[in-house]
């Protein structure tokens, strides 16, 4: 019962952010909300009991990622004169539901079709590092050095592209 | 119970698909395919929860890790452009119209 309420709870606060997030028009604001999405998301994890996702979550995207974001909206400064002018943004955005509503029906009528699942109470261990560590560096040993190429790439590409002025100078 | 948290990630995910048609203001795009990334972790999370092994757990700690290098080259890019162009509109940058 106590986690049905807190699910409804979670789920609202995401939704009402994600709909700030494309609604409000300074970015900042929208950034703000979508931390409101975030951290509400990471409720809904800790619910599901992923322990390491959730402090994941927390700390990276509503951490790094979002400060990264609102650290760049901050140093480029942006007044209300330099947003773009966005007139036919309802339009857009009544049209984007006239052709999302279907596929989300579709899509919300195959999840239904999922069999139901009862609420099992999960292993002791469930979720937390040392059960993710194993699978990680077990199975998913090749992808997980990949993506540490990933990252060594984006960070290489960073740097060339936010320094590319100075080293012309 | 499963289903109630699957519904939730296809609505963001729609959210996030409504952000990126409708907006202009290049960070609004940015922060919703961000959503979108996010609904997709919710879907992993939910299924790994449903058949009880980690897998989806890892997996959406490799979304974590590319949407880290995504932020970094995206904001790169953005202000590389708000320096040459100084504006945050989508429709000044088509650099790469034929």
């Amino acid at each position: 019962m106590f986690a049905e309420v807190l699910f409804i709870a979670f789920a609202a606060l995401s939704i009402l952010g994600a709909i700030g997030l494309i609604l409000f028009r300074h970015p900042m604001k929208g950034a703000m909300s979508l931390i409101v999405t975030m951290i509400s998301l990471a409720g809904l994890y800790a619910l599901l009991s992923a322990e390491l996702i959730f402090v994941l979550q927390l700390i990276v995207y509503a951490g790094a990622i979002m400060s990264l974001i609102i650290f760049i909206i901050m140093f480029l400064n942006i007044q209300d004169n330099d947003l773009p002018i966005e007139e036919g943004r309802y339009l857009y955005l009544a049209g984007g539901i006239a052709v999302i509503i279907p596929i989300a029906c579709f899509m919300i009528k195959v999840v239904k079709s999922i069999p139901a699942h009862q609420a099992t109470i999960v292993g002791n261990g469930f979720g937390g590092v040392k059960e993710v560590g194993l699978v990680l560096f077990q199975d998913w040993l090749l992808p997980f050095e990949i993506v540490s190429l990933l990252l060594l790439v984006a960070l290489i590409g960073a740097v060339v592209l936010a320094g590319k002025r100075r080293l012309l100078k | 119970m499963i289903q109630d948290y699957l519904i939730l990630s296809v609505i963001l995910f729609c959210l996030g698909i409504l952000g990126v048609i409708s907006r202009r203001n290049v960070f609004t795009v940015f922060m919703s395919i961000e959503l979108m990334l996010n609904a997709a972790n919710l879907a992993f999370i939910t299924f790994s929860r449903v058949h009880e092994s980690m897998d989806g757990h890892v997996m959406a700690m490799m979304i974590m890790a590319v949407a880290a290098a995504e932020a970094a080259l995206a904001l790169a890019v953005v202000i590389l452009l708000h320096k040459h162009k100084g504006k945050l509109d989508t429709n000044v940058f088509s650099l790469l119209k034929g």
